[in-house]
């Protein structure tokens, strides 16, 4: 290895210094401020912020979109991706575009995009109205648009992930008599358990903090179509920081505990060390 | 069980695989499968095993039309180039795998499956490995055990895909004589692919020789060695010195072999480095020529010599024994007389300009 100069070494140190005092301006700091604001009034007054009926009911609704959208996306990332990596078939390529889509597009736009289908005066709002069906500034509404916003997460794990892993092992099992259904519980899940639990992980974090898609089709129902994020937003606008700020903070909690998992399944399953290694063997 | 393919072809795309290929093995017999990359023999062991669908023609186990029946129900064992055991299952897991999956009415007890299993693991000598997980093996182990994990099913066949291509030449040339001693124990019909003429000529019962898609040859190790049929197939069975019929005219004539072309003209001459002759001294029918030691490579039971001929473009292998090396006594840059104890020839149509351009001593 080189030797590096003086010039050189003291270059290195000035760029670490540079990157750490970006990421503690941009980062860092805001963090903790929002912990700041929102504990200013005290500890009680922020328990009393979250114990507003309205604040738990978005907590609430945030969790119950959160456990309809990751299942669904967990079971559409997994079929996309085994199909994709382990067959060819003709639309292969638009299908891996397709996934890509919600992460291009901006969330407001996603948002519209639903209200134009089935909003009141959209494609099927009057055949949903007649059936009494509410999607637009009700639940469904925010379910869809949550699903199609985290819908890359699992798939764009998993399939590099795949094709890395190659389709050997299932073959073997095939050959050795496995049928479609043993072969994807006792194989192909197990190797890919921990790229799924990440991605999984990411489509979670990403459905409990959307904003943009949600605020579109939600309609701002105290109690009823607010999740949490729109919680916070309203509360800012009508100037009751403190409360605005305690329920930022509980979104704040699950990002930091999002990041500590993630950082956990690294550790433990070397998922993203996996295609490393991979590499410098080839 | 015996497999039989009739006539299979095989197309991906514009690429042509296999074409009209047929061949019948025997229960019990093992053939290697031998060609070059891209020759199908790899694909011509997925279409027997069920892997890939054939564009036309049949395959028949034992008897019994079996070309649409799927993977899971032909009875064979695959072993893969690459292992492929289940990463995240223990050793005798991954040899329990076949007997767990069976449904329900053909499924062993527990007891059954623990037993084979420890059978099996005393077969491939790797009984207290069984807790282990398959990174924690070597290579040549964990071929061993992708073996036994195959055979815990009872195949009545058995494919091998380059099993030992992975493998360093020690643990290869081991694991070699070690699949035959099992095949000559369990006689279970065994076909296995390789690129390795040496592996093939040693292991199998009778090769067949691939190239481009077409079978070129099939026949014991033996008469394929010594009654090649194509240039090809001599040329991709160990080393060989071609020669252009023209330049070698009068040696030809010497050399017999079942010659297939009298015009001189037109032939190309084969002849192994250890069917040629040499001596110090002008042979008494006169019918030699003058080559002068390039090379000596003296490591090894064999001595090889690199000979240039005058006319000849490339150098031409020969290889003797150390006795006889001794007795010449040769040096770099002597000059000596060569002629082939035999030499097999050949028609020299354009097509075979390929093989001409690779020279003399391959």
């Amino acid at each position: 290895m080189l030797r590096p100069s003086t010039a050189q070494k003291a270059g290195r140190v000035a760029l670490i210094l540079l990157a750490l005092l970006l990421l503690s301006g941009f980062l860092v700091l805001p963090v903790i401020a929002v912990f700041t604001q929102a504990l200013s009034q005290g500890w009680k007054m922020y328990r009393d912020s979250i114990h507003q009926e309205d604040v738990l009911s978005a907590l609430r609704l945030t969790g119950l979109v959160a456990c309809i959208a990751v299942p669904l996306n967990m079971a559409f990332g997994i079929a996309a991706s085994w199909a994709i990596t382990r067959f060819e078939f003709l639309g292969k390529s638009l299908l891996i575009t397709l996934i890509d889509i919600p992460l291009a597009v901006s969330p407001v736009v996603a948002g519209l995009m639903y209200v134009e289908v089935f909003g009141l005066h959209g494609w099927l709002g009057p055949w949903l109205s007649e059936h009494n069906l509410h999607v637009i500034f009700a639940v469904p509404g925010i379910v869809l648009a949550t699903v199609f916003v985290t819908f890359p997460f699992v798939a764009r794990e998993l399939i590099p992930f795949m094709q890395a892993q190659g389709s050997d092992e299932e073959v073997a099992a095939v050959v050795l008599g496995a049928n479609g259904w043993s072969v994807f519980w006792r194989i192909t899940l197990p190797n890919i358990k921990w790229a799924l639990l990440y991605g999984t992980i990411l489509a979670a974090s990403r459905s409990i903090g959307e904003f943009g898609a949600v605020s579109v089709v939600s309609g701002h129902i105290r109690g009823q179509t607010t999740t949490l994020p729109l919680e916070v937003e309203m509360l800012y606008n009508e100037y009751n920081f403190t409360a605005a700020f305690a329920a930022a903070s509980l979104l704040t909690l699950a990002a930091i505990v999002t990041l500590i998992l993630k950082k956990l399944i690294e550790m433990t399953s070397g998922v993203h060390r996996h295609m490393d290694e991979k590499e410098v063997e080839s | 069980m015996s497999i039989q393919v009739e006539q299979i072809s095989k197309t991906y795309g514009s690429f042509t695989a296999l074409v009209d290929v047929s061949l019948t093995i025997a229960s019990g017999e093992l053939v290697a499968l031998l060609g070059p990359s891209g020759s199908g023999k790899t694909t011509l062991l997925r279409l027997i095993a069920g892997l890939e669908a054939p564009n036309s023609g049949s395959i028949l186990l034992h008897g019994e039309e079996a070309t649409e029946r799927s993977a899971s129900k032909r009875g064979i064992g695959f072993v893969f180039q690459h292992y492929a055991l289940f990463r995240h299952m223990t050793i005798s897991e991954n040899i329990a795998f076949g007997l767990r999956v069976q449904s329900r009415r053909l499924r062993p007890s527990r007891k059954e499956i623990r037993d084979r299993v420890r059978e099996l693991l005393h077969l491939v000598q790797l009984d207290s490995y069984a807790g282990m997980y398959p990174e924690q093996l070597s290579g040549g182990q964990r071929q061993r055990v992708a073996l036994a994990r195959a055979l815990a099913v009872r195949p009545s066949v058995l494919l091998l895909d380059e099993p030992f291509s992975a493998l360093d030449a020690k643990v290869r040339k081991d694991l070699r004589d070690w699949l035959r001693r099992i095949h000559d124990e369990l006689h279970v019909t065994t076909v296995l692919v390789t690129h390795d003429q040496e592996e093939a000529l040693e292991v199998a019962d009778r090769v067949a020789i691939l190239n481009q898609g077409k079978l070129e040859q099939i026949g014991t190790p033996q008469s394929i060695y010594d009654n090649p049929a194509s240039p090809f197939v001599y040329n991709f069975l160990g080393n060989v010195n071609l020669f252009h019929g023209r330049l070698l005219a009068d040696l030809s004539s010497q050399g017999h072999s079942g010659a297939t072309n009298e015009s001189a003209q037109s032939a190309i001459g084969f002849v192994r480095p250890h069917e040629l002759e040499l001596s110090r001294d002008l042979p008494p029918d006169n019918k030699a020529v003058v080559a002068t030691v390039a090379r000596i490579h003296a490591a090894g039971p064999q001595i090889r010599l690199e000979l240039n001929i005058a006319g000849n473009t490339r150098p031409v292998t020969a290889e003797l024994s150390r006795k006889q090396f001794e007795e010449l006594a040769l040096v770099t840059g002597d000059e000596l007389f060569v002629w082939p104890q035999s030499m097999r020839l050949f028609d020299d149509p354009k097509s075979e300009a390929l093989l001409l351009d690779q020279g003399a001593g391959i």
